[in-house]
Order: structure tokens, then sequence, then C-alpha cells
């Protein structure tokens, strides 16, 4: 049985060409699907076998592709209005699946996010946002730049907190995270809902198993970090 | 005398002194980049009101002696004196010497002070018969009261709009002088008809300077009244006069009219590319699209940037988008040299789709001065390396964080929203630069006793000199001019300044 995860991506341009290519790095099962004949051609020749050309407006067309609840879907049109029109008709057609959408303009972001898209990676916002810190701010675009790119050493770490963990049942505020070199950027605590809350807000909170914490540091102290939290668990 | 001009041409060559007075006096007489010529623009300004004002108030009135003493003496002396600098200033004597010397040299000649003198002269000449230079002399002249009124023109020099309508006219020169030359025909033709045929017998017409003078306000079309035909023979020629006369300056009109809209856009461009080089620091965005937008909303660089769009309907919606933008190609030489300036710090972002484009235009920057600061965008982590050989200062590729931020959002969603809110500067994740100045409250402290939980803020990091310290620890003690790199929300950014800074209790 395959564990690999399974994405639809809509939409086969030159500028998604980029993201199927490192998806495809990631082990994903990438089915890419086409509306445009020249598209689906290029997605072929470029080795992704399981392209469909088919009419994306038409959902007697997108409902026989057989996208399962556990699917991820990305939708990465050219066109910014058939994008947006296709995150609709899949967000109805499959209403707990995860969609992302990426955005390339001010104003399809918020149309997306109502069209029902769980995700909208806001392209131009990040760059905007960047480019600004170059001007305004150099240390912390090369802290930035370090999320981005794997060639820095600082980077994310997502850890779910175990039963019996090292930090299971503490408050958030007690722990020192500092000791392992690592800084907490925030917390998914499901007592309090499924929105992520940064550190900033100060609240206390009680972690509990299940609970996320995310936190940036060294590539190495968060593995540490990830090793001692494992074995606390055991 | 052959030896005497060149020594002297040396000696002014070399003379640090010489260089910089006149470098002093061209940057504040004829440097438009330079920003402070404007102080001396507007006293200029002042002293031509003055002199004006004193002519207009004395032709009812009796003005005051010492009105009279700064007007005749003071004003006349200072625009003898800004003839002579401007005159000066104008070219450069000494090399026109040293280059004729050195050809001598080369091609083993005798030195020829005559021809030498010669070329200084035509140099000089070539600003002496400027329209302005001739208003400026004349200006100066103040043994006629009245002429002194001359002085007035001398503001063209300073109101950009005289100057651009002189430029329109003097782009349809060849097409005014004839229409000119035309108007001067059929003015002699009908004043010498009118002074043969009533000359005689009209009252009014009592030389050939009233048939000339009525030819003209017939022919334009101005019809004082004062001098009218009185035979039929006259009437007949007054009327193909006026028919003749408002033919001509219907045509005049319209050859004005049409200049103007040519040069409507140019003159336009010309003026934001004018204010914005009299900027210190400033902005060149190349292109005009969502980014573009997106930038600008992010940061409007305090108004101190310009967009250069080559598609003129691009560039139109940019302009009723309200944002400073002028049509052109900047990967043109000649466009982006119109920023070469001295004075300020210039940065150029080139935000267009085509990475050959972008690479073009970082180039062309850098050919211009290498101390354009160049940000480029490019479509893939391939093409970076190209972009720095071109010599960009950082590359900007959103196809990359769009990779990362995707495969986070798949693979760690939780993480996706720090890291979101975190690349895109939004919500409780704004990352921003402290920097420690040495009368601020938290210098010689420990980083474990500054309030950045209370003011809700995460120290993310330290820089010390050219160290960046992730996450210092809470013994460490902070210098004045660290930089803290820090995490929260912007008013809590903001606040903990205002704390440091001892601004609040």
């Amino acid at each position: 049985m395959s564990l690999q995860k399974k994405v639809w991506m809509f939409g086969y341009s030159q500028e998604s060409k980029m993201i199927a290519a490192s998806l495809r790095d990631g082990n994903f099962a990438i089915n890419i699907v086409e509306s445009n004949e020249k598209n689906a051609n290029d997605a072929l020749l470029d080795g992704f076998k399981n392209t469909a050309l088919i009419d994306v407006t038409n959902d007697d067309e997108l409902e026989p592709l057989g996208i399962k609840t556990s699917d991820y879907i990305i939708c990465v049109m050219d066109d910014e209005h058939l994008n947006v029109f296709l995150t609709l008709s899949l967000r109805s057609m499959c209403p707990k699946n995860e969609i992302i959408s990426i955005s390339h303009s001010i104003y399809a972001t918020q149309k997306l996010k109502m069209a029902g898209a769980s995700k909208v990676i806001d392209l131009y916002q990040v760059s905007a946002n960047r480019i600004h810190s170059i001007f305004k701010k150099p240390i912390a675009t090369k802290v930035l730049d370090s999320f981005i790119s794997t060639s820095y050493e600082i980077s994310f770490g997502e850890f779910t907190v175990s039963k019996g963990s090292c930090l299971d049942g503490v408050i958030l505020e007690n722990f020192d995270f500092s000791q392992f070199n690592i800084i907490l950027i925030g917390v998914l605590d499901w007592e309090l809902g499924d929105e992520f809350i940064f550190a900033t807000t100060n609240i206390a909170h009680k972690l509990d198993a299940d609970d996320i914490i995310v936190c940036i540091g060294n590539n190495n102290d968060l593995q540490e970090f990830e090793k001692k939290l494992r074995m606390s668990s055991k | 005398m052959e030896n005497f001009l060149v020594k002297i041409a040396f000696f002014l060559y070399r003379s640090k002194w010489y260089n910089q007075t006149k470098k002093f006096f061209y940057d504040y007489l004829e440097n438009k980049e330079n920003p402070s010529k404007h102080y001396v623009d507007l006293f200029f300004i002042f002293l031509i009101l003055f002199s004006v004002f004193d002519l207009v108030y004395s032709v009812k009135n009796k003005t005051p002696h010492w009105i009279v003493i700064v007007d005749y003496y003071l004003i006349t002396t200072i625009f003898i004196l800004e003839y002579i600098l401007r005159l000066w200033v104008h070219g450069n004597t000494h090399h026109i010497i040293i280059k004729e010397y050195e050809k001598s040299k080369f091609l083993q000649i005798d030195f020829s002070s005559k021809d030498t003198i010669k070329n200084i002269l035509l140099e000089k000449w070539q600003y002496i018969k400027s329209p302005i230079a001739i208003i400026d002399l004349v200006a100066i002249i103040p043994l006629y009261r009245e002429i002194r009124v001359i002085r007035i023109f001398k503001l063209t020099r300073y109101i950009r709009s005289v100057k651009q309508f002189l430029d329109v006219l003097k782009s349809k020169y060849f097409e005014l002088v004839t229409l000119a030359i035309l108007l001067l025909f059929v003015i002699g033709v009908s004043g010498i008809s009118m002074y043969i045929i009533e000359g005689n017998t009209n009252s009014k017409i009592n030389s050939l300077l009233d048939a000339f003078y009525w030819a003209l306000i017939t022919a334009t079309t101005v019809g004082y009244g004062d001098i009218s035909p009185v035979s039929d023979m006259g009437k007949i020629v007054s009327m193909i006069t006026a028919v003749v006369g408002l033919i001509i300056i219907a045509f005049g009109t319209s050859l004005m009219v049409s200049a103007f809209f040519e040069k409507l856009g140019e003159i336009k461009d010309n003026r934001i590319i004018e204010d914005i080089n009299k900027v210190d620091n400033f902005v060149i965005i190349c292109g005009y699209g969502q980014m573009t937008k997106m930038l600008l909303r992010e940061d409007n660089f305090n108004s101190k940037y310009i967009i250069i769009e080559k598609n003129s309907d691009v560039a139109k919606q940019g302009i009723k988008d309200g944002y400073n933008i002028i049509v052109d190609d900047a990967s043109k030489h000649n466009v982006l040299e119109k920023f070469k300036n001295s004075y300020s710090k210039i940065s150029l972002i080139c935000l267009g789709n085509d990475d050959i484009e972008n690479i073009y235009i970082t180039l062309n920057a850098k050919s211009i001065s290498k101390e354009i600061k160049v940000v480029a965008r490019a479509s893939s982590s391939m093409m970076e390396k190209k972009f720095k050989i071109a010599g960009a200062d950082n590359v900007i590729i959103p196809n990359i964080a769009a990779n990362t931020m995707l495969l986070t959002a798949i693979n760690n969603p939780i993480m996706y929203s720090a890291m979101h809110s975190l690349l895109a500067g939004k919500n409780a994740a704004y990352l921003d630069e402290i920097r420690v100045f040495g009368y601020d409250n938290i210098v010689d402290k420990k980083i474990g006793n500054i309030a950045f939980k209370e003011h809700k803020l995460l120290l993310i990091g330290l820089k010390r000199g050219d160290e960046f310290i992730f996450n210092p620890s809470k013994d460490m003690i902070l210098n004045s001019d660290d930089i803290l790199l820090v995490m929260g929300l912007k008013i809590s950014i903001e606040y903990f300044n205002k704390t440091i800074q001892g601004s609040l209790s």
C-alpha cells in the first residue's frame, strides 16, 4: 500500500511547473489537471503521466476524476477568474478536502478564500514583504530568507505534544525553551479551538496531548529538541 | 604668450581651490540636480519681483530713496555678478587650452594661441547668444529705467512652464518660422497696398508704419478700429487681409496645440523625473503590475519612488491608480541615465515578468553606476546566479516562496500559519528591527531583565557588529548600536521603542 500523499494540481503553466517539480521531489503522487491542450502536453512531456485534459468548468468532467477526501487539491490556474471559479466548484464537490490556491493578485486572495480555499498562498504579498524588508530590515530579511531556503540554518519546527511527554500538562509560560536554544513561535491548543495562537499574544496555555507547538531554531537544535520530546514520552 | 597661457591653464587644472570654487558656483547656479539650488533660485526670484514691483509702483508713486538705491545699485550689481559667474561656469577654458596644447605636442606643430583663444570665445559665445543669456544681459543695463521691465523675463529661467512652452515652440521651429514669414509677407503686401490705395485719402494713414500697423491688426483679427478703410478698394484689401490672416493664425494655433499634445506626456514625465532627482534617496520600480501595487501598498517609500512602464496603456492605468509613473523603457541606457545623480542614493527594483528583460535592466543600471542598488525578480533559482553575475544585489524568486509554503501547507499545516504570517508580515508575527542607541534605557542591561514579554514581544536575535546571534542568552548585556530583531504586533513594537527611548514612563 502506498503511503504517498496524493495531490491534484489544477493548472500546469510556466509558473506552476516549478511547483509541480518540487512536489514530485517531495515524493507526492501528483495528478495534473489542465484545460489547455498545450499545457497538458507539456506536463506529459515533463514526465507527469497522470495528466488529464478536461474542461474544468464542467462539473460532469470533474467528478469522474475521483478525488478522495484525503487528497490535497492545489489550484494554480493561470486565469485568475478561472482559478476562483474552479476553487468554488471543487469546494462544492469536495467539502472536506484541503484546497490550497495560489493568488496572483491583491484582489484574488479574498475571493479565493470566499470561494472556499483552505489556504491561499499570497505570492505577491510575500514577495512585497521581502522587498520591503530588504530596504528597511536587512537582518529580518536574512531570517525570513532562511525560512524559505534550505541553505540557511534557521528554520521552523512543528512538534506534536504526545501523552506523557515533558510538555504534556505544562503551562507554556513556565517552560524554558531557551535551554534547547529554540524559540517558541506559537501553539495550536485544541482546547481553545483550531486557530494558531502566536506566543506574542501572551495567553497562558496549558499544553495537553495532541496540541501542536511551532518553534524556530537551528536545524540541529530543533532535531535535538524533537529527540528529547520523543524520549520523554517513552 | 603661448607659454603663459599653457602655464595658467595647467595651474588652474591642478588647483583644487579653483576647481572646487567653480563647482560650487556651478552647483548653485546651473546644476538642476542640486537640491540646494532651489534656495538660490528663490533668492533670484525675490530680487526680480522686487525690482519689477519697484518699477510698477514708481509709475504713479514716489518710491523711497533706499528702494531706488537697492534696485538701481544692489540688485543690478548682483545681476551683473550672476551674469559673469554664469559665463564663467559655462565650459572650461583651461581644458580647451590644455587640449590644444596637447594636440600641438602630439602633432609636433606650434601651439597657436590665436586658435585657442578663438575656441574659447566660441564656447563662451554659445552661452552669450542663448536667449536667456541675452535677457540676463539686457536686464543688467540700468541706463533706461523702462528697459528694466525686461527683468521679468528672467523668471523664465525659474518657471518650468515657461521653459517647457519655449521647448515646445522650439520643437516646431521650422513650421513656426515658415508661418511667421508668411504672415510678414501678408502684412507687407497688405500694408504697402493700403498705403498706395489710401495713403492720400485716409486721414488715419500718414505713414507706411501706420499701414503696416493696420495690416497686422486686421490680419490677426484683433481689429481695434482706430484705422479703417475709406475706399472700396481699401475695403477689398481689408477683406482679403482678414481672411488670409485668419487662416494663418488658425494654422499657427493648431500647430502649437498639436505640439503641446505631442509633448504633454514627455513634459509630465520630465517633471516627475526632475522632482525625483531632487530627492536624496529614491527608488525606481521597473514594471507596473500586481507585484508593484502590492509592494507600494506595503511600503510606498514615503512617495520617493518612480515607476517606469513601457506599455502606455498599463501606465495609464497606473496613473489612474494614483502612482508616480512614466512611460519609458528602463532597458534603454538613456532612460536610466536621466536618473544619474551624484546627490541621490538610488535603488532599482525590477518587477517585470521577463527574466531576460530584468537581467538587461540590471546590467543597464549597473553600467550607469555601480552604486545603484538593484533588487530583481527572477522566475526560478536557476536564474538567480545569472542575476548575481549581472550585479543584482538581491534576487526575489516568488515561486520559491510559493513552493516552500505549499510543501509546508501540505506537510505541516500548523507550521504553515506561522510561516505565512511571518513571511507576509501579518498578525502578531511582524518582524522588526530595533536599534539600541546610547541614550536608550536598555543599554548595559541584561537581556533577561528587559520587559520583552510584558510588551508581548519575542526576541528572535541580536546583531552586534557583523555577527548575528540567534536567541541570545538572558545574561547577555546590551550595548549601544546593537540591533534587536523582535517579533510581535506592530503596535507592541512601536510602544516598546517609545518605552526604551524614555518618551513613555
